[in-house]
């Protein structure tokens, strides 16, 4: 007891419609690595936020080095040396290294910045912690563990004796993940102590010395990661046996490349060559798998597919039919030629309607109108079809019927079809596209990153309905960063880094450390990483 | 099977009879002949008698469901700015009741003809700039595309010579397309330049509005007229007038005309546009979400195109209404302000169309009781412009109302994360 530097005591925190945590102790030792471990909305992140400032507890009470304290805005936090690395970095883009990490604490006097000063200071720091970084780097030429160290290093120059890390590795590579917990061992024997959101098992055995589980806003239980198992953890985190994997079962893949790439370059804003050289087929029936860091050219290669994207070069073929890339490629009708004059050419719609379906990556943005009915975003895309309109005039009564249809199907939690579908979870927006995607019947299917941000119940119901998809003889392009899900959907895997894919595997024939391995370019000493 | 036909006979039936209903009551009402609420009721009735056993009973419910807040809004703005306008007058030492007593009676009852007459322009401007913003485009210009409907109206009405039903037909599509063309380089600018229609719409507003003076002078504008305004067109032909009200209904003001009729039944045909046909779904998928409608293969260009050409021609309705019906000629007033108003009718009506009826004639009301107010009472009319100021205020700034409601209204629900999934 006397050892605790923190402790939260029976915290309470009421969201409109929602409890986010309910009568929650959790307490922190001195130089100790705590976990927190549960699903997406089991309420990890509330706490820390209530910990950090961010939000005021409904009720209960924060105990810091044996005093009780009451934390406003982050920045009492901070001043009781808290420090937070969020999910997503809150970084100055286009500001140095060193200008982030003063950033708000800047050294010097009478409205001057001494930069000498604080660049020494970030330095030092950097050598006690042994986190190298170039402190005059900027930020956006910085890969993203580059990043999160630099939120690492922000959080000490703020004298933090408490880190709290949300969700660290989600964007990390296994070899920036090694990397990652090696800083955070070397920081406790400073004497600082770590609390990292997660709800990845590995991680919390791999690093943590201490878990507490929670569960729809509830502390299930507290555990030591020695003699812990990942069964008996995913047990107390979904309250239920997790198969962890969705089984994958062989299947003979169609003679034809349903859909062909040849030699594909695709240009971003800057015109430089976001995706170089690419080729690939992808066969009916089987599920080839993108593996590769964000940022590699996958977003590119995606919206050249999907007709997004006008300007690049290659060939895209669909069942023999070589897609139309430009305005030049186009055949020239009535209606190319007015939409050259007056609208903008639109290269998805004969896509759709040549049977490719898009499972988006952004669900919020690229894949649902938030304020339409949940009716309503299962027909978008269906576009020409005859069920759904006639002479141009709506018909409600088929639409409606489909809707419910596919509710049914799906497993889609709406009260009705009529519901907004900003009203739905993420997974069941996810639901919704998959679903409307899915009942396209497609004969090719790009899915880009189907489960970001979703609880393992709903991964799991998504990756089997893809596996479903797959084995109706659909051929499937899966775009994603989590490695996992490559490894459990994946026929074949090919690695992207810098616009090429640099590496074939056949998902038997390898594992996550090797592909890895390739995702940081293959070679280590070509590595941008320190 | 039989028993259904015939059950569906007398479905149609009945919906049919609660149709018509609703048009006499409707005309009737217009027309200053205030039974015609009686038929607007028992339309009402017989609709809900027609649905009392068929499922479609949980489609009215819902109904009403989803249009609460665009009702419940404009409520609360009325009653707050009442309260409001009320205070100032005390104030300023005039009793509110007897001052709001005379509002009320001048705008929904005594001057009830004013009312229509001054909402019928405001109609056809608010449904152009409703239909615009489903789309998420600002038409802000509808005050230009009024002018050139108007000029078009003028124009043909002086030379046209035809049977009435053909002529009249004439000048109001010629006239609504024009105006409807007049919005093509903004939509184009829109599309292909990114330019905002906000700013090209205005501008072409005033290049409209400056551009008639010189219409005029053109078209029989005679100086030496002597008149209040020297310069005006000639009258157009007789033939060329819509009907008044006056001719079937002979206790009617004799300025209403038919016009309002005709923006009545645009609305209906704005809000069937929307959201019974697939244009209509396209063009709210581009407003709501423009990313999701362009990655599912709507050509978004061409639905901001059509959509800012059709709001052009819902303007250019309100000035060939305007000129066919009520006017007769055109005059060089710069600021008819029906452009400017049906944004204030637009937001109002939360941007949808039958609704646009309700508040057009709602701020037509207001303008009509507020003379008569300023006539018997004595208070100056500029207290309405306070008033649908305030309600529009109110209205727009949403956040106020979700802020008080979350933080003291809100029934504290709490589901378990589960539930959430």
């Amino acid at each position: 007891m006397e050892e605790y530097i923190l402790e939260m005591k029976n915290i309470t925190k009421k969201f409109p419609k929602v409890i986010a945590n309910e009568d929650v102790t959790i307490n922190l030792k001195k130089g100790e690595i705590l976990a927190l471990l549960g699903e997406n909305g089991a309420g990890k992140s509330t706490l820390m936020n209530i910990l950090y400032g961010l939000y005021k507890p409904t009720s209960g009470e924060i105990i810091l080095d044996g005093e009780k304290v009451q934390f406003h805005s982050p920045k009492d936090a901070i001043k009781h040396n808290l420090g937070m690395v969020h999910q997503h970095f809150m970084l100055v883009e286009n500001l140095t290294v060193t200008e982030n990490i003063i950033l708000g604490e800047e050294p010097g006097n009478t409205g001057f910045i001494n930069y000498n000063l604080a660049r020494k200071k970030v330095k030092e720091l950097s050598k006690k912690f042994k986190l190298e970084i170039d402190p005059d780097e900027k930020i956006e030429n910085l890969s993203v563990g580059l990043q999160q160290r630099v939120e690492i290093l922000k959080a000490l120059y703020r004298k933090a004796k408490i880190l709290i890390l949300d969700e660290p590795t989600a964007v990390l590579t296994p070899q920036e993940i090694e990397k990652l917990f090696e800083v955070i061992k070397d920081l406790v024997k400073t004497g600082v102590s770590v609390i990292i959101i997660t709800h990845k098992l590995e991680e919390v055995l791999d690093i943590a010395d201490r878990v507490y589980i929670l569960r729809r806003g509830k502390l299930v239980g507290e555990r030591n990661t020695k003699g812990v198992t990942k069964n008996e953890l995913a047990n107390m985190m979904v309250g239920r046996d997790v198969v962890l994997t969705v089984t994958r079962t062989p299947k003979k893949r169609g003679e034809k490349p349903t859909l062909k790439i040849n030699n594909l370059v695709v240009y971003n804003s800057k015109k430089l060559k976001a995706v170089n050289n690419v080729s690939l087929e992808v066969y009916p029936g089987e599920i080839v798998g993108i593996a590769g860091v964000d940022g590699n050219g996958q977003t590119e290669l995606a919206e050249a597919i999907i007709g997004f994207r006008d300007s690049y070069e290659g060939q895209i073929i669909l069942d023999n039919y070589n897609l139309p890339i430009n305005d030049k490629t186009q055949k020239n009708s009535l209606n190319s030629i007015l939409n050259k004059l007056f609208f903008e050419n639109n290269f998805v719609k004969g896509r759709l309607d040549r049977g490719i379906s898009i499972v988006p990556a952004d669900r919020q943005r690229h894949g649902l109108i938030l304020e339409m009915q949940v009716a309503e975003n299962l027909i978008l895309g269906y576009q020409g079809k005859g069920k759904f309109w006639e002479h141009n005039i709506l018909k409600w009564k088929n639409i409606y019927n489909f809707s419910d249809e596919l509710i049914k199907k799906y497993d889609i939690r709406t009260p009705n079809s009529k519901n907004i579908a900003s009203n739905l979870s993420g997974g069941n927006q996810q639901k919704v596209i998959l679903a409307r995607e899915f009942s396209k019947t497609p004969k090719f299917a790009l899915i880009v990153q189907p489960t970001r941000g979703l609880d393992v119940g709903a991964i799991e119901y998504i990756h089997k309905r893809i596996l479903e998809m797959r084995d109706a003889n659909c051929a499937i392009l899966l775009i994603s960063l989590e490695l996992e899900e490559i490894f459990s959907l994946s026929d074949r895997i090919l690695v992207m880094y810098n616009g090429q894919i640099t590496k074939e595997f056949k998902t038997e024939e390898t594992d996550q450390m090797e592909v890895g391995f390739y995702m940081m370019g293959g070679d280590k000493t070509k590595v941008k990483e320190a | 099977m039989e028993k259904l036909i015939k059950n569906n006979t007398i479905y149609y039936l009945l919906i049919s009879i609660s149709i018509l209903f609703l048009a006499i009551g409707v005309t009737l009402y217009m027309g200053e002949y205030f039974y015609g609420l009686i038929f607007i009721f028992l339309s009402i009735l017989i609709y809900l008698l027609a649905n009392l056993n068929s499922n479609k009973k949980d489609g009215f419910k819902e109904f009403l469901k989803q249009k609460f807040k665009v009702i419940l809004y404009p409520l609360i703005g009325i009653f707050v700015s009442l309260i409001v306008g009320g205070i100032i007058m005390i104030i300023s030492g005039y009793n509110p009741f007897e001052a709001y007593a005379a509002l009320f009676y001048g705008g929904f009852y005594k001057n009830w003809g004013t009312a229509v007459i001054n909402a019928t322009p405001l109609i056809f401007t608010g449904l152009a700039i409703a239909f615009a913003f489903q789309a998420n485009l600002f038409n802000i210009g509808a005050e230009g595309q009024y002018y050139i409907g108007a000029m078009v109206a003028a124009f043909l009405g002086l030379y046209i010579k035809l049977p009435p039903i053909f002529s009249l037909l004439i000048i109001f599509l010629v006239g609504s397309f024009i105006a409807g063309i007049y919005n093509i380089i903004p939509a184009w600018l829109k599309v292909k330049t990114g330019a905002s229609e906000v700013i090209t719409t205005m501008m072409f507003a005033h290049i409209a509005r400056y551009f008639s003076p010189i219409f005029i002078r053109s078209f029989g504008g005679d100086p030496t007229a002597g008149s209040k305004h020297p310069y005006v067109t000639d009258k157009i032909l007789e033939t060329n007038r819509l009907p008044t009200m006056k001719s079937f209904l002979p206790n009617a003001d004799y300025r209403i005309h038919t016009g309002i009729l005709i923006a009545i039944v645009l609305a209906i045909v704005v809000y069937y546009i929307l959201f019974y046909t697939k244009l209509g779904y396209d063009i709210r998928a581009v407003g709501k979400n423009i990313n999701a409608a362009k990655m599912q293969g709507i050509n978004t260009g061409k639905i901001i195109f059509i959509t800012l050409i059709i709001s052009g021609m819902l303007a250019g309705f309100s000035g060939v209404s305007q000129i066919t019906g009520l006017e007769h000629k055109l005059a060089q007033e710069l600021n008819a302000g029906y452009g400017w108003n049906g944004i204030s009718v637009a937001l109002l009506a939360s941007n949808d169309p039958i609704a646009v009826v309700f508040t057009a004639l709602l701020w037509g009301a207001l303008d009509a009781g507020g003379q008569y107010m300023q006539r018997n009472i004595g208070i100056s009319g500029a207290i309405v412009e306070i008033i649908k100021g305030i309600i529009l205020f109110l209205v727009v700034a949403r956040y106020i109302y979700n802020y008080f409601y979350n933080k003291y209204f809100k029934k504290e629900e709490f589901v378990s994360a589960e539930e959430r999934v």
